[in-house]
C-alpha cells in the first residue's frame, strides 16, 4: 500500500523546509499542467511503506482567484491526495489558521500541524493542542522544525491517519457573499476555536534595535547592499576549494589521456576532444555548480533567518517600475559578481513569471568576468579617462537594458492584473538551520551539476567543430570561413571578422575573449586552446593592444565592447537559467533577445563613434 | 485617516478597508479585516508602511496603504 499527503501552507508556515526534510533527494520539480506555477512532489519511505508528498503553492489564502489558489483548491477537491497535512505557525496562530478556516469548507481528511513550537515557547505563549484536537476532531501535532524527533512523529501520525482517517467536525465558516464579510466569518471562526486554547492580544510591539537599522530608509538599503555583497564573498570562498580540485582535472588528464589515444591511433581530432575540451567542460561544470552551492547556501541563511524579507522591504518601490517584487533585489546585486549566481538565486521570488523576469533582467548586468575584460581591451585603444567613460556609459546602458526587459516581457511574465503591491510578512528573526541549508544547497548544485554537464559538452562540441583546425592555425578553422564568409553582414553591425568570433565566444563564456582575441590577431595558439584554457593563457596585452589597434578603428573597438557586455552571460548561466525556470522556450526567447538587442547596439554605438573618429 | 497619515507607534484599530475583490482577497487574507487592532510601527516618506496585527508585522505598500481607513485608540 502507499499514501499520498499535500502539504498546505501559508508563505513563512515553513512548508518547504518539512517538505525537504521528509523528501530529500527524492524530489521532482514541475509545472502544474498548463500552469507556470512550480510543482514540486518527493517521495519518503517509512517502515517499508512508500508514501508521494506534493507541496501546494503557498498563498495566505483560497479564494482568490490567483493561478496558486484555484491550483491548491482543485487539487484537494480532487481527491488525489488521501491526506492534506495544514501546517500554521503556533507563534502567529490567530492570523495562520486562517489558511485552515479556508480549507474547512473542502471537507476532506487532514491533520493539523502546529509549526514553529519553538519560536511561540521563546515569545511566551502557550497552545493546548489537545483542546483543539478535541474542538477541530483531527489530530493536532506540536511541531519542531529543527528537531528530527519531530518529524518521526509526523510519519508516524500520517501513517496512522491514512488508516483511519479523520474530517473536521466543527462546521465551516458560514459562506457569505461579499469578501469582507467572508473573510471576517472566518476569522471569527478562528478566534472561537482559540478561545480557550491560547491567547492572542495586541501588544505594544517593540522593533528589535537591529530592526529597526534595517528598516531605516537609506541606512537599512546601504546594509542590504553590504550584506549581499559579504554574501557573495561568501559563496566565493564556499567554491575554492571545490574549484582547486576541479581545476586540477584538464592538468591531471590531459597527458595520460592524450597519450592512451594517441597509441591506440585514435585520430586527433577525437584525441583532443577527450584530452582537452572534456576534461575542461568538467572543470566548468563542477565550478559551476560549486558557485551555486555557495549561493544557495548564503541565499538559504538569508532566507531562513528572515534578512531577504527586509531586503524586499526595502527595494520594494524601486523594483516595482520593473515589474519586479522587492526580493529580487537580492539576486541582481549577486548580478555584479556571477550571473549564474544572479540566476540562482531567483529561487527567492514566489512566482514563476517574476523568477523568470528577474533572471532575464539580471543577464543584463555586467558580471565580474566582463569588468575584468573591458578596462583592458578598452585600455588598448583610449586614454584613461576615455576608459572611464566607457564603464559609465555601460553602467548607464545597464538601465536602459533593464527598462527594455522588462517592457519586452513583462506583459507575459508579469501582467499588471496579477502585479500586485507589495503585501508580506517580515517574519521574526530565526536561527538558520544549518543541516538543512546545507543539505538543500547540496541537491541544488548536484541537480545542476548533472543538468549543466550535458548541456555544456554539447555546445562545446558545436564550438570546437567551429573552431578546430588541423595545424592550430586559425585561418583553417570553420569559424574563421564562416567568419570571413558572413563579415559583410558582420561589418553592417560594425564588427569584422576577429572582434566578431570575439564576440561569439564572448557567448560561450566571457574569459575567453581575450584569449580569443590574442589568437585571431596574433595567432598564438589555436582558437580552440585559447576557449578552454582562458585563464591559463598567458596574454601579452601590450603586444595584443599594438596588433588590434593597428587592425581595427577604435569605433570598432568600442561596439565590439558593448555588443559583448550586452550579448548573453555566458553558457553556464543560459544553462542555470534554462534549470531554475524549466522553460526552454523561455531561455530561448530571452537569449534571442539578448543576442539582437547586442547586434543592434553594436550597430549604433559603431556608427555613432565613426562620426567622431 | 488613512493608514498612510497615521504616526510611527500609533496604536489603533482598521476601520474601513476599500478596493475591488482581489484587493480585498488578498488583504483580508493576511488578516487585515475591520475592526482589528493593530500598530504603526513605521511609516517613512516613499516606503511601504510597517504595521504591527495579529502578532504579525507586515509591509504594506504605499498605494494599498492609500485605501485602509484606520482610527487611534
Amino acid at each position: 500500500m502507499t499514501g499520498s499527503i499535500a502539504l498546505l501552507g501559508q508563505p513563512n508556515s515553513g512548508k518547504s523546509t518539512i517538505f525537504n526534510n521528509l523528501t530529500g533527494a527524492r524530489q521532482h520539480v514541475g509545472n502544474w499542467a498548463g500552469k507556470t506555477v512550480e510543482k514540486n512532489e518527493g517521495t519518503y519511505t517509512y517502515n517499508g511503506t512508500k508514501y508521494s508528498v506534493t507541496d501546494l503553492p503557498g498563498s495566505y489564502g483560497l479564494s482568490g482567484n490567483s493561478d496558486e489558489e484555484i491550483i491548491t483548491t482543485d487539487y484537494i477537491k480532487s481527491g488525489q491526495s488521501d491526506l492534506t497535512v495544514v501546517l500554521v505557525d503556533a507563534s502567529q496562530l490567530e492570523r495562520s489558521m486562517f489558511m485552515l478556516a479556508e480549507f474547512a469548507r473542502l471537507d476532506k481528511p487532514a491533520v493539523l500541524v502546529l509549526n514553529m513550537m519553538d519560536v511561540a515557547k521563546d515569545m511566551g505563549k502557550e497552545v493546548n493542542a489537545e483542546a483543539l484536537t478535541k474542538k477541530l476532531g483531527i489530530p493536532v501535532l506540536p511541531f519542531n522544525a529543527t528537531d528530527s524527533k519531530d518529524y518521526d512523529k509526523l510519519k508516524s501520525l500520517i501513517t496512522d491517519e491514512l488508516k483511519t482517517p479523520h474530517r473536521l467536525i466543527v462546521p465551516a465558516p458560514a459562506e457569505q457573499k461579499d469578501v469582507k464579510a467572508d473573510s471576517k466569518a472566518k476569522f471569527e471562526w478562528v478566534d472561537a476555536l482559540l478561545s480557550d486554547v491560547t491567547q492572542t492580544e495586541q501588544k505594544v510591539y517593540k522593533m528589535s534595535r537591529f530592526d529597526r537599522i534595517m528598516t531605516r530608509p537609506i541606512l537599512g538599503k546601504i546594509l542590504c547592499i553590504g550584506v549581499v555583497l559579504l554574501a557573495f564573498l561568501v559563496a566565493m570562498l564556499i567554491m575554492i576549494p571545490f574549484m582547486g580540485v576541479g581545476q586540477m582535472i584538464p592538468t591531471i588528464l590531459h597527458d595520460p589521456v592524450d597519450e592512451l589515444l594517441t597509441g591506440w591511433n585514435v585520430h586527433p581530432w577525437l584525441v583532443s576532444i577527450f584530452s582537452t575540451m572534456l576534461p575542461n567542460v568538467l572543470y566548468f561544470t563542477i565550478s559551476m555548480a560549486s558557485f551555486v552551492f555557495g549561493v544557495n547556501i548564503v541565499f538559504g541563511f538569508l532566507e531562513e533567518t528572515g534578512f531577504l524579507a527586509r531586503a524586499a522591504y526595502q527595494f520594494d518601490g524601486l523594483l516595482s517600475k520593473l515589474g519586479l517584487q522587492g526580493k529580487a533585489i537580492c539576486p541582481m546585486l549577486m548580478g555584479f559578481g556571477c550571473t549564474i549566481g544572479g540566476a540562482c538565486g531567483t529561487r527567492v521570488m514566489d512566482n514563476w513569471g517574476q523568477r523568470m523576469l528577474a533572471m532575464s533582467i539580471v543577464w543584463a548586468i555586467p558580471c565580474a568576468s566582463i569588468w575584468s575584460i573591458i578596462p583592458v581591451i578598452s585600455g588598448m585603444f583610449f586614454t584613461w579617462w576615455q576608459t572611464l567613460l566607457v564603464c559609465v556609459g555601460i553602467l548607464l546602458y545597464v538601465v536602459v537594458t533593464m527598462f527594455v526587459v522588462s517592457k519586452v516581457f513583462s506583459r507575459k511574465l508579469a501582467p499588471q492584473a496579477t502585479r500586485s503591491g507589495m503585501i508580506m510578512e517580515l517574519p521574526p528573526y530565526h536561527k538558520a538551520h544549518w543541516k538543512h541549508i546545507i543539505k538543500e544547497a547540496f541537491f541544488k548544485a548536484w541537480d545542476i551539476f548533472k543538468r549543466a554537464l550535458g548541456t555544456v559538452t554539447l555546445v562545446s562540441i558545436l564550438f570546437y567543430v567551429l573552431s578546430f583546425s588541423k595545424d592550430g592555425n586559425v585561418d583553417n578553422s570553420l569559424l574563421y570561413r564562416v567568419g570571413t564568409f558572413i563579415e559583410p553582414v558582420t561589418k553592417f553591425f560594425g564588427m569584422g571578422w576577429q572582434t566578431f568570433m570575439a564576440f561569439v565566444s564572448g557567448a560561450f563564456a566571457k574569459e575567453a575573449v581575450l584569449g580569443t582575441l590574442n589568437a585571431v590577431f596574433m595567432g598564438d595558439n589555436s582558437l580552440m586552446e585559447a576557449t578552454f584554457f582562458a585563464k591559463s593563457a598567458s596574454t601579452d596585452t601590450a603586444l595584443l593592444g599594438t596588433a588590434m589597434s593597428s587592425a581595427i578603428s577604435p569605433a570598432e573597438a568600442l561596439a565590439f565592447m558593448f555588443a559583448t557586455t550586452f550579448n548573453i552571460p555566458c553558457i553556464m548561466a543560459l544553462s542555470t537559467t534554462y534549470k531554475e525556470s524549466h522553460s526552454l522556450k523561455w531561455t530561448v526567447k530571452v537569449a534571442l533577445f539578448y543576442i539582437c538587442n547586442a547586434l543592434v547596439l553594436s550597430f549604433i554605438v559603431y556608427h555613432i563613434a565613426s562620426i567622431f573618429t | 485617516m488613512k493608514l498612510t497619515e497615521s504616526k510611527a507607534d500609533m496604536q489603533g484599530r482598521i476601520s474601513a478597508v476599500r478596493g475591488d475583490d482581489h484587493f480585498m482577497n488578498r488583504i483580508t487574507a493576511i488578516g487585515i479585516t475591520e475592526g482589528t487592532a493593530f500598530q504603526t510601527v513605521r511609516n517613512d516618506k516613499k516606503m511601504p508602511v510597517l504595521i504591527y496585527l495579529r502578532e504579525t508585522l507586515i509591509s504594506l505598500n504605499r498605494t494599498d496603504a492609500e485605501r485602509i481607513e484606520v482610527t487611534a485608540e
